[in-house]
């Protein structure tokens, strides 16, 4: 056996938009924070009001730790692309790969085909390599890469690591550390009946698992029955090759996470979530399944071309719930792209004329034209007495003049904080022809304007 | 034009529904033209003292009343008709409000199906309650009910209104559901409702327009029938209840059946003073006492000074040190009484300075308990009183910039992260460049501005206690606190001062428990002490403060030296004049140049030399501010003192031009040239708001003099005290130890046979630390750890575990501490020894197999880092010590180096950073303490230095600063020049600073 350890020292960092300035993460105190910041003296374990106070433009984001786990469980998925042996850790991946190594041209070419598609996902990482998992993993979060491949060199590899990199309490890490162990070595030169007695059975345990002694089984990730990842982008963007940029972050996943189900997919939906606007969905559609990162790229390419946003996109969805069974020998086989093409195009205008008829949820308002969004399905849930059934969208300027005055005002004064306040004082109303209207006067202007129309 | 009288309106006191405060209120109905206006807030009368001091000055009537909603779904206004109406009114929300959470309230309707006598109802009609409880309500005010029509153009229907009025036989009035004063709050009384609900104001449920405000009288005429407008005026005279028939009355069980107050107040007095002189009292201060009975029988106040004596004496005799202050605390009466130690004789203050006849005002007496015992006598308080008439005053917790960014920002939409970007940012400018929307901004601008001082919620005031002779809620409403068991009234110190109510503040104060302690450690009562001793006057005058009360801070041991005090007024001074006030209205450096005779001392007339002759002509003090402006400017002290409470509020709104105006005709007119005035007017500014007052500078003074004096010749008791009074202070127990050791005590470290929980004095020059310095000890430990040694001592660890019973992580924390070197050998030893003891018996011994490793005894660096890791604090060798070497190859010098060098000399130094400040006063400077071996080195870092090197400054923990010494005498000040960080070298060594307090 043959563990590679992943360990994602930024993680909590790099699941937010990057800044070109000081950002920081922090949850009681600092987490992490980029290079910026920490050149202005910002430590991980400061308090925020002192990381504040050395830098008035560091941005804080409050830690994310769903984020957190669902961004470790897709490069689980990724990792499936080498070895169905995935283990997800705190901050990092275990993956078993001594069966795989062959497959994929020794150990040197799998690890650079590993850092080339973590260096294109944009993650930064630390690799080592150890016969046991644990101590794999420990080398791992040291933060020097060691490759250790023979089981009698553990011991000296791992000898010189701190103590407090152990998985143990740190009542248990400065008990050692008081006692003078605050080495590996030093913990494994004390007789081991006394240690254990102090500082309990589950250090030894952890120190015999690193070490390869005991079995260390592991429980791997097990991928789910859909895909389903979303990624808030630095900021809002409408050229389609940033948004491509993002995509190749979350496609490599989707392609491992296939992989790790022996599959493939022939739709998936790419859901572009807009500042103000309600969702843009564009999908994309293959002749015959794939698993391929390269390849759904590349249709994604042509379909961001062709289609235009109606604003700018603050976070991507990606979403493939039809996942078919897909053996690894018959991935290339269907390629017939220019068919593929115009399928898809078709099937894109039919579905975006239906999306058009979204409902939104309903909507606190007082101005009519905005609380009429919410009830267009017809019924007038609010059930206000007094008020048409039929409001206009865009109320449109009329005169007074030839307009009886039957019931108002009913004044109305909101909406101030969009931009958009109103101070209306509204009226039923007849026309000459006896047809009742609901109109305001705008008491800004005091022009009169019709609202709604009684049927 | 008709009249109108508004008998539903809220103010910002109905928290988070009223926009606007009650003197706007007051002001624009006023202004309007109404004939009377009725402050309801939702119950509360939190709000109505203001309301009722504006209505008084702008001559409109006021009506007291409040709106309450009842669990069954009908809500009333209820109005004061009388004094008994108020009573029930305050009974029914104390009922309501002690029913449920802080903050909450609950009542049933059945709470007034007897009614309330005196109170009037007015049944609110939006929406139409149930025509059955509408019905219930209105027999329980027969002739006293009215079914409110409120007119909001939301479509209301009159005639609906109408005939629910006929079927409950109610008659109709007008009135107008007030949530601001002027239409423009609209904005604000939205953002309030997004607050109050926790959304976003564009989902909140807020009202469809902004009808709610107070509405001019044509407008209302054109939407209500004359007659519904006509009703409020009947019911607005049915109401003549106001604020100033309300009576304080004192507890009356102090005095004795066969005494009068007044004849027992002097008989307690002349009691006090036989024992304060025995030999004989002084002519002068029996005649001092006689005039200050015959003012406060003059001015009915015999009782508050029974309660303050009867309070006082409580304490005594539980042996809980205290100490009086404020205006009336430094009579001859007080001394007599005991509540303060400050001797008449010795001070030129006039009691009547303090209590003015013509201001009315009631004397104000702040009594300073042992802050660890406080609690003893608030309890005595309620115990003896009773919680239905005693209570703590509330403190208004109001709105200030971060919290109001914060809240205004979240009903605005902002997120979290964004939010906490805009609190810590400082400026405004710097926010729009940085990516928010420009628009958004200037809106959470205009709002955060409108919302910053309005009350938020009530609070307990740190321990202004009122006591009532009847039940104080008949006089004001009681409500819960957050804390459980304790309640506060529904008004602030200011309210009860507006309306003549005294109150008590029961203060706690960590030096007095450090000064009992001392006292007890050395045998020795307080005023045992010799006066005006001039070893602890040289004392002082060396800076040579650490642990002494008020002069112990940065900014004191700078002024010392120069100030050189040689008398207790001195101190007086001292303690008052290092404070924003005289440092913001420049009066430090004249004086201190008087001082030393490099200034004349001169007055530009008699009146102004017989206030600031004391002072050397310089105005140190708030009263002496106060007397200029009535002396030199023809004000009342009236008058005076408004201007004081008004100062702030000033500032911030705006309106200081017309006092200043008025002050500067006054001089002038007076005779006084343009320079002086303007000088006294740059001084009342720096004083209005952060003046300290003599009075309480005498009381503290006192303290400062008693601590000093022990410090100087009990050293090992004062510092043993110090440390068993922590926290307090200005120094943490490393500077203490320190400091005790360079005056020559011995310092014992903790040591399992010999420590106590305290520190303890062993002998008058040492001191045995207690275990209580030990951090995780638990003092349940203690107790066992103490009756098993009390037997014999331990002589081992085995022994030690199987005796004392002690849990294993005491154990281990001593030996971290290494207080087990005594039984166990070196402390790396001691905690291979207690970790082996068995989890879950420390009692059974170890095994015989266990084995016993070769554990290397800890390096003189690893001993450091566990002294500060368990302790805070070293006896061994101080950090720098270590690192000397690498100091000087760095050409570092020592803090006693630099005792030698000359002004102006460019050093190096380095030293621990022990403490952080940046002045409000000072534009910019950052100070820092530097602690090295031999001493405390002083740094300066102006603000371009601070800003070019944050990081340096911020986070450092091991300094070194390049710059200019700068020499004043004996003040040493280096300026820094620049600053490195050396903090790398301290390893795992944790230091912490005391920053920014």
């Amino acid at each position: 056996m043959l563990w590679l350890a992943i360990h994602f020292p930024a993680l909590s960092l790099e699941i937010f938009p990057s800044s070109s300035g000081p950002i920081a993460v922090a949850e009681k105190g600092i987490v992490s924070c980029n290079e910026k910041a920490s050149i202005l003296g910002i430590r991980p374990g400061m308090t925020i009001s002192a990381a504040h106070a050395l830098s008035s433009g560091l941005i804080v984001k409050f830690r994310d730790r769903n984020a957190e786990s669902e961004t470790l469980a897709g490069l689980a998925a990724w990792a499936g692309r080498f070895t169905p042996s995935v283990s997800i850790q705190a901050s990092g991946l275990l993956l078993e790969i001594g069966s795989c190594i062959r497959l994929h041209g020794g150990l040197t070419n799998l690890l650079s085909m590993a850092r080339r598609d973590l260096h294109e996902m944009g993650y930064g990482f630390i690799l080592s390599c150890a016969p046991a998992p644990h101590s794999a993993w420990l080398l791992a979060i040291s933060g020097n890469e060691t490759f250790v491949m023979e089981k009698e060199e553990i011991e000296k590899a791992i000898g010189k690591l701190p103590v407090e990199l152990l998985s143990q309490p740190s009542k248990i890490v400065e008990g050692l550390e008081m006692i003078g162990a605050k080495r590996l070595e030093d913990c494994i030169k004390l007789p081991r009946s006394a240690l254990a007695r102090r500082f309990g059975k589950s250090l030894i345990d952890e120190i015999d698992r690193a070490l390869g002694k005991i079995p260390d089984p592991r429980k791997y990730f097990i991928p789910a029955s859909i895909f389903e990842r979303r990624l808030p982008l630095p900021a809002s963007v409408m050229e389609a090759e940033s948004l491509l940029f993002a995509l190749k972050r979350v496609l490599p996943e989707l392609s491992g996470h296939l992989a790790l189900l022996q599959s493939g997919v022939q739709e998936i939906e790419l859901h572009c979530i807009h500042e103000d606007e309600k969702d843009t969905l564009l999908k994309a559609g293959f002749s015959a399944p794939t698993r391929s990162h390269e390849k759904m790229l590349l249709l994604f390419r042509e379909i961001l071309h062709g289609a235009s946003l109606p604003s700018p996109v603050r976070e991507i969805r990606i979403r493939a719930d039809k996942i078919l069974p897909l053996a690894s020998g018959n991935i290339d086989l269907f390629d017939d792209e220019d068919n593929e093409e115009s399928l898809l195009i078709e099937r894109l205008r039919i579905r975006l004329g239906k999306d058009a008829v979204f409902g939104l949820s309903e909507i606190q308002d007082h101005r009519p034209e905005k609380a009429w969004q919410t009830c267009d399905s017809g019924c007038d849930a609010k059930g206000k007495p007094g008020r048409p059934f039929w409001l206009l969208k865009k109320p449109f300027r009329c005169r007074k003049g030839n307009l009886a005055l039957l019931k108002g005002p009913e004044r109305i004064e909101s909406g101030w904080w969009d931009g958009k306040d109103v101070s209306r004082d509204y009226y039923v109303a007849r026309d000459e022809n006896g047809s009742r209207f609901w109109v305001f006067c705008d008491r800004s202007d005091g022009e009169w304007y019709v609202q709604g129309i009684f049927s | 034009m008709k009249s109108y009288a508004e008998l539903h309106a809220l103010s910002n006191f109905t928290f988070l529904r009223g926009a606007s405060y009650p003197e706007e209120l007051v002001i624009q109905a006023k202004s309007l033209g109404y004939s009377a206006l009725a402050i309801t807030d939702e119950c509360s009368l939190a709000g109505i003292v203001r309301a009722h001091v504006c209505a008084k000055e702008q001559g409109i009537k006021l009506i007291v009343g409040s709106e309450i909603a009842f669990s069954e779904g009908i809500r009333i206004v209820f109005l004061a008709k009388n004094r008994t109406g108020y009573g029930h009114l305050s009974a029914l929300i104390t009922k309501g409000r002690r029913n449920a959470k802080k903050g909450n309230y609950r009542l049933s309707i059945d709470e007034i199906k007897e009614g309330l006598p005196g109170c009037i109802a007015l049944l609110l009609s939006n929406p139409l309650p149930s025509l059955e409880i509408a019905k219930k309500a209105a027999s329980a005010f027969p002739g006293d009910a009215w079914l409110s029509v409120e007119l909001l153009r939301c479509g209301e229907n009159l005639s609906e209104m109408a005939e629910f009025g006929r079927k409950s036989a109610l008659p109709l009035a007008a009135s107008s559901d007030v949530h601001m004063h002027v239409p423009e709050r609209r904005a604000l009384q939205d953002t309030l409702a997004a607050i109050r609900q926790g959304v976003p104001v564009s989902e909140a449920k807020t009202h469809p327009n902004g009808e709610r405000h107070l509405r001019p009288v044509k407008d209302l005429c054109s939407l209500y029938p004359e007659a519904l407008l006509e009703e409020t005026m009947e019911i607005a005279q049915r109401c003549h209840f106001s604020l100033d028939e309300l009576r304080y009355e004192y507890p009356e069980e102090l005095v004795p059946k066969d005494e009068t107050p007044i004849s027992h107040l002097r008989k307690l007095a002349m009691e006090g003073l036989m024992l304060r002189f025995p030999s004989g009292i002084p002519e002068k201060v029996r005649n001092l006492v006689e005039h200050e009975l015959e003012l406060v029988k003059e001015l009915h106040y015999e009782s508050y000074f029974l309660t303050v004596h009867d309070i006082v004496r409580f304490a005594r005799e539980r042996n809980i040190l205290c100490q009086g202050r404020g205006s009336a605390a430094n009579s001859a009466i007080c001394y007599a009484l005991r509540i303060t130690e400050v001797n008449p004789a010795h001070m030129e203050m006039l009691f009547e300075r303090f209590i003015s006849k013509e201001r009315n005002e009631p004397p104000d007496i702040d009594v300073d308990f042992e802050h660890e015992r406080r609690e003893e006598v608030i309890q005595y308080i309620y115990g003896k009183y009773g919680r239905d008439r005693a209570a703590l005053a509330a403190s208004v917790i109001t709105y200030k910039p971060k919290s109001a960014i914060r809240d205004v920002g979240k009903a605005l939409g902002f997120d979290q992260e964004q939010l906490e970007r805009l609190v810590k940012s400082l400026s405004w400018r710097e926010l729009n460049e940085s990516g928010f929307n420009p628009e958004k901004i200037s809106l959470l601008m205009k709002l955060v501005d409108e919302i910053i001082g309005f009350p938020r919620h009530l609070s307990q005031h740190v321990g202004g206690f009122v006591i009532s002779r009847g039940k104080l809620s008949n006089l004001v409403p009681i409500e819960n606190a957050a804390m459980p068991e304790r309640t506060v009234i529904q008004w602030d110190k200011d309210d009860l001062d507006a309306i003549g109510l005294l109150k008590v503040d029961i203060l706690a104060l960590g030096m007095l428990s450090a000064i009992r302690r001392a006292l007890d450690l050395s045998g020795r009562q307080m005023h045992e002490i010799p006066q005006e001793d001039p070893e602890v006057y040289e004392m002082m005058g060396n800076a040579d403060t650490t642990g002494v009360f008020q002069i112990e801070s940065r900014a004191q041991m700078a002024m010392l030296p120069t100030m050189q005090p040689k008398c207790f007024y001195d101190l007086v001074i001292e303690v008052a004049i290092v404070r924003p006030g005289p440092i913001q209205g420049g009066m430090v450096h004249p004086y201190l140049r008087r001082r030393q005779g490099l200034e004349p001392v001169s007055y530009p007339s008699e009146e102004v030399k017989s206030v600031l002759e004391r002072t050397l002509g310089v105005p140190i003090f708030q009263e002496q501010v106060m007397k200029l402006a009535v002396v030199a400017a023809g004000f009342t002290p009236g008058e005076a003192d408004q201007v004081r409470r008004s100062m702030a509020a000033w500032k911030r709104k705006g309106g200081l031009e017309k006092f200043e105006q008025r002050l500067m005709e006054g001089m002038l007119e007076r005779g006084y040239d343009e320079a002086f005035a303007r000088q006294i007017f740059r001084q009342i500014l720096g004083f209005g708001e952060y003046g300290f007052p003599e009075s309480h500078a005498a009381s503290f003074a006192l303290l400062v003099y008693v601590s000093a004096w022990l410090k100087c010749h009990e050293p090992a008791a004062f510092a043993c005290a110090l440390l068993n009074s922590q926290p307090m202070g200005f120094y943490a127990p490393d500077q203490i130890i320190q400091d005790a050791r360079r005056h020559h005590v011995e310092v014992l470290p903790v040591d399992v046979n010999q420590s106590e929980w305290e520190c303890t004095l062993p002998s008058p020059s040492s001191i045995r630390l207690g275990l209580r310095m030990v951090k995780g000890f638990s003092m349940e430990g203690m107790a066992r750890l103490a009756s098993a040694r009390s037997l014999q001592p331990f002589e081992s660890l085995d022994h030690l575990a199987s005796r004392a019973g002690l849990e294993k992580r005491d154990l281990l924390c001593l030996a971290r501490a290494g207080a087990l070197s005594g039984i166990s050998g070196h402390r790396r030893k001691a905690y291979w020894d207690v970790a082996g003891t068995a989890k879950e018996m420390p009692l059974a011994p170890n095994p015989v197999d266990d084995v016993q490793p070769d554990l290397l005894p800890l390096t003189e660096g690893e001993n450091l880092v566990e002294d500060y890791g368990s302790l805070g604090f070293t006896l061994g060798s101080h950090p720098l010590s270590l690192l000397r070497n690498q100091l000087r190859k760095r050409k570092l010098v020592q803090a006693t180096e630099l005792d030698h060098c000359p002004d102006g000399r460019i050093v190096r130094a380095a030293g621990l950073v022990i403490n952080r400040q940046r002045p409000g006063t000072a534009s910019g400077v950052t100070f820092l303490t530097l602690e090295d071996e031999t001493g405390q080195i002083n740094v300066v870092v102006w603000k371009d230095i601070a800003e070019k090197q944050r990081r340096e400054l911020l986070s450092s923990r091991l300094l070194a600063v390049y710059g200019k010494l700068q020499r004043n005498g004996k003040v040493l000040h280096l300026i820094a020049g620049r600053l490195n960080d050396l903090t790398p070298l301290l390893g795992n060594l944790v230091t912490r600073s005391r920053d920014f307090r």
